[in-house]
């Protein structure tokens, strides 16, 4: 066991009569990391969860947290704790007894007891709400609940299943942070499933991202999103525009792309494992194209007309149809004095597509 | 709301509570007439019957080898509902549903059928008739009705809090006692006057299992015979009525109170 395998996963398998859900899942989670499952439903990151707090039994593998092995280990045996979705906080309890519900075990004296969960009101913000009943609390306020009474517990993981699923928009941007800070504050590993990408891409250090049972990538936020490896992952995470084709000429990190609908393309991108003929998918983020009214002089460019824009406020989605191809190109523009909404509707400008070579990513087609 | 207007289906409906309920204030009304006689005019006011009642030792005899029964019946069938609520709960077992209707069978065979088969059975093994063989076989009977009101009970609430709890460090056996416990206490409250009533009034089988202690219905059956001895029945009868009454109230009163926190607990 070293800091870099606290949680260490290996070849893990969960089987529901012919259904893999989990499928030689093999992976560490390092001390102190903030870490996400990520990836739709049915991905089987919920039921990876389920086998770190002791759930799910795994048809095959095992699970070392802090170098025990955990199979023979029951749910109330293990070193970790859960947040529920549902939070799952106990209707009879009063907020109090919920915080406390998993020291019995521990017999402390009652003054001590009361100061310990005192001490957990107090930093979940709700300071005095100790004798409230369940029934009266909002859902932000149970899920701070849900945490207090997991981390009274001081576990050595946290585990938390889509914790802000059933929060507001607002309140779960502010949670976003007020766990992150938890987590540096209380230093404790933190396990999280969650099928929101801008969640994952918030709070966590790394993130491993989950498709049919498998994880396909494990890498930090930034590089994930900038340097994708697979195309699973550049669509799932943000929006992406992907070009087929196939390597016309590839050395000195440098890649020229045939492709069928916008003639060839150059990347200097991430990925440039290919040799020539393979089929790829050359990938560009909307954030990356630019669009110009004017012929650019030189670079990468091509010539479209704008099919219609969404304007969401801070920036716009503009649809832009290139000839040659069927689906429109997606652009992301900033709303900068104004620009966006000056966009106007279909067909109304003829304008000009640009973009870095660096931005363009190669991905290999199946 | 507007004026009350007597449609057809308002006429059905009071003709319909009428025929409900107003034989059953006869019970009351006639416990209170001085005469020995069930028939108008009335007399006139007596408490006597009432009197009469509490004097009668085999009535009262009678009364609390019913409450006896009922109560252990009631008590012992809850315990066999919460574990097979449990156990239809908490597994996905294969023949889920043959099992339940096997379960339930008694609930459909006729009473008779079921109090002469048992009479068979139980003399045939020599166990000699007695109120334990009336409760054995009201237990029978309460055992599908109490499952039921549980499996409701339970399949109310989230699964998780069941995880929540051993997640924290309880055992099973603790996790039913601090949580699945407490959660399904309306059901079993409910499951509890459920049995207990369904006992309390049972005839048939009484009758076929039953030895020289009867329980309330066999007596008052066998008192129908002497005029003199009704009215103070009829007192009894009133007694029960009322606090059937009260309990029914009661029994719903914790019912809603248990929706009630169970939407609050809703997310």
């Amino acid at each position: 066991m070293s800091d870099e395998s606290y949680i260490s996963i290996q070849n893990i398998s969960k089987h529901f009569g012919s259904v893999k859900a989990c499928d030689e899942v093999t992976f560490d989670i390092r001390q102190g990391e903030f870490f996400a499952l990520l990836g739709p439903s049915g991905c089987g990151k919920t039921t990876l969860l389920r086998m770190l707090a002791g759930f799910e039994i795994p048809t095959y593998g095992e699970i070392y947290i802090d170098g025990q092995p955990m199979s023979l280990i029951p749910p109330y045996k293990r070193p970790v704790n859960m947040v529920f979705q549902s939070y799952a906080i106990f209707p009879h309890l009063t907020v109090a007894e919920n915080i406390a519900f998993g020291l019995r075990k521990d017999k402390l004296p009652k003054a001590e007891l009361d100061k310990k969960v005192d001490e957990a009101l107090e930093m979940i913000a709700l300071p005095g709400y100790g004798h409230r009943g369940a029934d009266e609390l909002s859902g932000g306020q149970r899920q701070r609940v849900a945490l207090a009474r997991a981390l009274i517990k001081k576990p050595k993981v946290l585990l938390l299943d889509e914790p802000l699923g059933a929060l507001d928009k607002k309140l779960r941007e502010q949670m976003q942070l007020e766990l992150r800070d938890l987590q540096r504050e209380v230093g404790i590993t933190f396990v999280f499933v969650t099928h929101d990408q801008e969640e994952a891409l918030t709070m966590s250090d790394r993130i491993a991202v989950m498709a049919e049972g498998r994880t396909l990538e494990i890498e930090a936020p930034a590089p994930l999103y900038e340097r994708p490896k697979t195309a699973f992952c550049a669509d799932f995470l943000g929006t992406m525009n992907f070009f087929e084709g196939s390597i016309d000429n590839i050395g000195d990190g440098e890649a020229a792309i045939k492709t069928g609908d916008m003639g060839t393309m150059v990347s200097r991108g991430p990925n440039m494992d290919f040799s020539s003929g393979n089929d790829v998918l050359a990938a560009i983020r909307p954030e990356n194209i630019e669009i110009a009214f004017d012929k650019p002089a030189s670079g990468s460019f091509v010539e479209g007309k704008v099919r219609a824009s969404a304007f969401l406020g801070d920036r716009a989605h503009v649809y832009v149809n290139v000839k040659g191809r069927k689906d429109p190109v997606l652009t992301a523009m900033q709303n900068l004095g104004g620009a966006a909404s000056r966009m106007g509707d279909e067909g109304e400008h003829t304008v000009w597509l640009t973009w870095s070579e660096e931005s363009v990513i190669l991905l290999p087609r199946h | 709301m507007g004026k009350m207007r007597l449609g057809p289906l308002g006429i059905y409906t009071v003709l319909y509570l009428a025929f409900l309920y107003i034989p059953v204030l006869f019970i009351p009304l006639f416990s209170f007439n001085d005469s020995i006689y069930i028939a108008f005019p009335l007399k006139g006011f007596t408490l006597q019957h009432y009197v009469e009642m509490v004097n009668r030792e085999p009535l009262i005899n009678a009364l609390f080898n019913s409450l006896k029964v009922g109560a252990v019946v009631s008590v012992v069938s809850t315990i066999f509902g919460m574990l097979a609520a449990k156990a239809f709960t908490k597994y996905r077992l294969p023949g889920t549903n043959a099992l339940t209707a096997f379960i339930s069978i008694p609930l459909v065979i006729p009473l008779i059928i079921l109090g002469i088969s048992l009479l068979t059975v139980l003399k045939a093994v020599d166990v000699p008739l007695s109120l334990f063989t009336i409760g054995l076989s009201h237990t029978v009977i309460c055992v599908p009705f109490s499952m039921f009101v549980l499996i409701s009970r339970l399949e109310g609430f989230d699964k998780s809090m069941e995880e929540a709890a051993q997640d924290l460090g309880e055992t099973p056996w603790m996790t039913f006692w601090r949580v699945t416990f407490p959660l399904a206490m309306p059901g079993i409250i409910a499951s509890l006057l459920l049995c207990f009533t369904i006992s309390f009034d049972e005839f048939i089988l009484a009758f076929f299992l039953g030895s020289d202690e009867p329980t309330l219905p066999l007596y008052m059956w066998s008192q129908l015979r002497f005029p003199a001895k009704l009215p103070s029945v009829l007192a009894l009868g009133a007694v029960i009525f009322i606090t059937s009454f009260i309990v029914v109230c009661f029994a719903e009163w914790v019912r809603r109170r248990g929706v009630q926190t169970q939407t609050g607990s809703a997310i």
